[in-house]
């Protein structure tokens, strides 16, 4: 009885204190990608991605109601850091949809600008607001609206506290009057949130997405993909020398229970990742310790290299590639060490039962594209008379019916297809990850090598199969499949069959050697198909901006070549990414993985006809 | 199709093209454009006839495009069979340009016969005819191509490419560009600007999110719409945002800057 008064208590409080307004909420995933371009286009930084930005307590004053119920004390802002862009993941602010949205955008607007970083916040916040203004004129009278709209919601300076008063009137003149003030005079408590301007001290930790380096790659896990919100992650070194089952500290002064302690927990109690989930949003900071025992260690037996004899087979001597650090702007040569692999012990074998319909239907799809000669018929210009066209005009003529004008050759046409085609799989162990009930990433890629390679072999265009995956620089392996020499046979459809998953994406290095691969080839079209399922990764600092940086020098480099790069990707986010590394039109996005299959060889007919 | 029109049509000068056209007609040599669409490589080659009081042979290049096109053809006239010059032809005969707009998208077979005139020969033989025409001195070879426009997987051959002086367009600079609104429309300063604001904003996007860019053609639509007295945000709309894109979130984002520019 008393949890149920409880919980309907916490109901009533919260739903009284809550200024929220669900019925205009607008969620960051609906506009993410308009708002990204619309970051773009203002100036914005092409490489930087959008993400969802975690919430932070902001310790100003509350209403008594919103004291009452706990609710308000956190808020999402805006900040930008050197990989993304992050934005409240939702915005329910104000009572009317347009203002909400307007918001966002209006936050995107103003991210885009650069200003001093040596100005304090005050001041950048007006200058950018000014400098957007300026720009783009139209957007006056939305910021007034905004303004107007918040100034509303704010705590009146006539209900604070002198000081607090003070710092709030200097807030709102800020708002109303960009660039009239110089600084703020800051009260005790700090001031209300202001969420027309980005996060005070965006609390950047170093090197950004702190989770992220050596974590390996997410096999599955599309429940935890889908929660776009970010914590904020702090990473804090483990003191060696101190026992952890003994408090160095009075437990009275421990306020919270997010303070990182070392505590020798082999084994996690509370399976109940739910539970776990819950405690980990009410949290400020999730604290990540590197340590590189327990669970790196666990890491690092998974993805050891196999011992030499159960390998594939080494091609030859490893090659050095260079890679590109964005960082730095410059070009690091002979940085990867690439090895070409060889299946070891692969048995010919025939194509599945599952795929013969399908292959024999692509075939006699594909082998309308193979060149061939024949006649066209009623040509303007032509080697012969076209003797039906003749009688036809001369009938014609004859009689009353206006003659109009005729083709009356015969022309022979020569449709030449030449073209060489380099097909690069992602082989990363992110491709060990279920698509539905039955399929694995691996399975529909290998299903698909089949069938682009049936189809291709109807049409006789020259085409090569290379997968790749990475552990570090030091090893990354490229899979030999099927060269450009190769004739498709049992073989390959064994090697193909033999492909599996292992390791990471270290796609730069990959494509710089199927670049180089390709470029031999002497055909007038040339095209790079890369098949891929999620973002460049790998263990050390090729993740985040710096991998997909690399990925982009390194498709640049192939494209002044002379070679068409395409990819083709069943990853549904990327469109944060890809393009910026193929630009529009250069990468299309298999939204069900199971067609890929069916899709590959449609797509490569469509862009060669 | 052949113009020869009084007035120069209006051109703004970006670099110093006009004087590199007027030399390389001096000296007889073979142009080629290349430019985004729209950036005014056609107007340029117009403005530049007009200047140089030259008849000007236009021939917009298709994929069926055969060389006859070019050369010329036997028609079936009433009891006999008449040969008919071809643009290309004419233009040799008759000396002027002959201006071929997007010459990728011609057959192959056409650039071929563009090697004999493209080359210090300058003679165009008809095998049909059995003539073999030497140009006048009064004869221009003028050629355009757009290296974006959606030719994955066409090209010019290299063979062909060595026989032009070449000439890089893009689109003009923001003052510029403001220039030729005014010129092309007569719409106020004011406006000018904010498209060409627009039109920053859009050309950021190339290589990412849209295939081709706002040209400066479409400006002086947007901005001819808005003259005519409707409305900015809407004439952006029609002229620019839907014109540019068929993806529905691309849309939303370029309206928003439009907006973000007119104001709502």
């Amino acid at each position: 009885m008393e949890e149920y008064v409880g919980e309907l208590w916490d109901r009533l409080i919260t739903g009284a204190a809550e200024k929220r307004h669900a019925a205009a909420i607008v969620k960051l995933d609906d506009i993410a990608k308009s708002a990204a371009i619309f970051f773009r286009a203002l100036g914005g930084d092409p490489g930087l991605g959008i993400s969802a930005a975690p919430a932070v307590r902001h310790g100003a004053r509350r209403r008594l109601l919103q004291r009452m119920a706990g609710s308000g004390e956190k808020v999402e802002l805006s900040w930008r850091d050197g990989e993304v862009l992050r934005l409240p993941s939702q915005i329910d602010l104000f009572a009317e949809y347009a203002l909400n949205r307007d918001l966002y955008f209006w936050l995107v607007a103003l991210a885009a600008v650069e200003t001093n970083s040596h100005w304090s916040w005050v001041v950048r916040n007006q200058q950018a607001t000014l400098a957007t203004l300026q720009r783009f004129p139209g957007l006056q009278v939305r910021y007034n609206r905004l303004v107007d709209a918040l100034l509303a919601m704010r705590i009146p300076p006539h209900k604070m506290p002198e000081d607090e008063a003070a710092q709030e009137h200097t807030i709102r003149q800020a708002l109303q009057q960009p660039g009239s003030v110089d600084s703020i005079k800051l009260a005790k408590r700090p001031f209300q949130p202001v969420p027309l301007w980005p996060h005070p001290n965006p609390p950047v930790n170093g090197e950004s997405g702190a989770a992220g380096a050596g974590s390996p790659e997410q096999t599955g896990g599309t429940a935890q993909k889908k929660n776009r919100r970010k914590h904020l992650a702090q990473r804090t070194d483990v003191k060696e020398d101190k026992n952890g089952f003994l408090m160095m500290f009075r437990a009275e002064s421990l306020f919270s229970w997010s303070e990182f302690v070392k505590v020798n927990r082999p084994q996690d109690e509370e399976d109940d990742t739910e539970t776990s989930q819950l405690a980990a949003e009410d949290m400020d900071h999730l604290t990540i310790a590197r340590d590189g025992k327990a669970s790196a260690a666990n890491v690092r037996f998974d993805l050891d290299l196999p011992a030499g004899a159960a390998d594939d087979t080494p091609l030859g001597e490893g090659v050095l590639l260079p890679e590109w650090n964005w960082k730095k702007q410059v070009l690091q040569p002979d940085y990867c060490n690439l090895q070409q692999l060889i299946a070891t012990d692969v048995k010919p074998c025939e194509l599945p039962h599952t795929l013969k319909n399908t292959a024999n239907h692509l075939r006699r799809q594909f082998q309308a594209l193979t060149p061939t000669r024949h006649w066209l018929k009623g040509q303007q210009d032509g080697e012969e008379l076209d003797l039906d066209a003749w009688v036809q005009l001369a009938s014609e003529r004859n009689s009353t019916i206006p003659t109009s004008e005729h083709g009356l050759y015969r022309a022979q046409v020569n449709q030449e297809r030449d073209l060489a085609c380099l097909l690069l799989a992602d082989l990363s162990l992110s491709t060990d990850a279920y698509v539905s009930n039955h399929a694995r990433v691996i399975d529909v890629i290998r299903d698909s090598l089949l069938l682009f390679s049936e189809a291709l072999t109807a049409t006789g265009d020259s085409f090569a199969l290379y997968g790749f995956s990475s552990l570090k620089r030091s090893n990354v392996r490229f899979h030999y499949i099927k060269g450009f020499d190769e004739k498709y046979s049992g073989h390959v459809r064994g090697r193909i069959t033999a492909i599996k998953p292992g390791y990471y994406t270290r796609m730069g290095a990959a494509i710089r050697q199927a670049s180089s691969l390709l470029v031999q080839q002497k055909k007038r079209q040339r095209l790079l198909l890369i098949l891929t399922d999620g973002k460049p990764n790998d263990l050390d600092q090729y993740e985040g901006r710096y991998g997909i940086e690399d990925t982009r020098m390194a498709l640049i480099e192939a494209r002044r070549l002379g070679l068409r790069p395409f990819c083709v990707t069943i990853d549904t986010e990327a469109s944060d990414y890809l393009p910026h590394l193929f630009g529009a039109g250069g990468y299309v996005v298999i939204r069900n993985p199971e067609d890929l299959p069916k899709e590959l060889p449609q797509l490569y007919a469509q862009m060669t006809r | 199709m052949e113009t020869q029109t009084n007035t120069t049509p209006f051109y703004e000068p970006s670099g110093d093209e006009c004087d590199l056209f007027e030399r390389a007609w001096k000296n007889r040599l073979p142009l080629l454009i290349k430019g985004p669409t729209g950036c005014g490589k056609t107007r340029f080659v117009a403005h530049m006839a007009a200047r140089l009081g030259l008849p000007l042979h236009t021939v917009a290049c298709h994929d069926d495009l055969t060389a006859a096109d070019l050369v010329g053809r036997h028609l079936i006239g009433d009891g006999e069979t008449i040969w008919n010059d071809g643009p290309l032809t004419r233009a040799v005969r008759e000396g002027g340009i002959c201006y071929l707009d997007e010459v990728v998208e011609a057959r192959k077979d056409t650039t071929v016969v563009l090697h004999p005139l493209a080359d210090d020969r300058r003679m165009l033989p008809i095998d049909r005819t059995g003539e073999l025409l030497q140009a006048p001195p009064a004869f221009m070879l003028v050629v355009s191509y757009n290296p974006g426009y959606q030719n994955f997987l066409k090209g010019m051959k290299p063979s062909t490419r060595q026989r032009f002086v070449s000439l890089t367009f893009d689109f003009p600079s923001a003052a510029q560009e403001e220039a030729i609104l005014l010129g092309e429309t007569g719409i106020d300063s004011m406006t000018a600007k904010r498209l060409v604001s627009i039109a920053g904003a859009f050309r950021a996007l190339r290589d990412h999110d849209l295939e081709e860019v706002a040209s400066t053609r479409l400006l002086v639509y947007a901005a001819t719409l808005i003259k005519d007295g409707y409305d900015p945000v809407r004439a952006c709309q029609a002229a620019l945002v839907e014109t540019l894109t068929d993806d529905a979130e691309t849309a939303v984002a370029l309206s928003e800057v439009v907006s973000a520019t007119f104001g709502r």
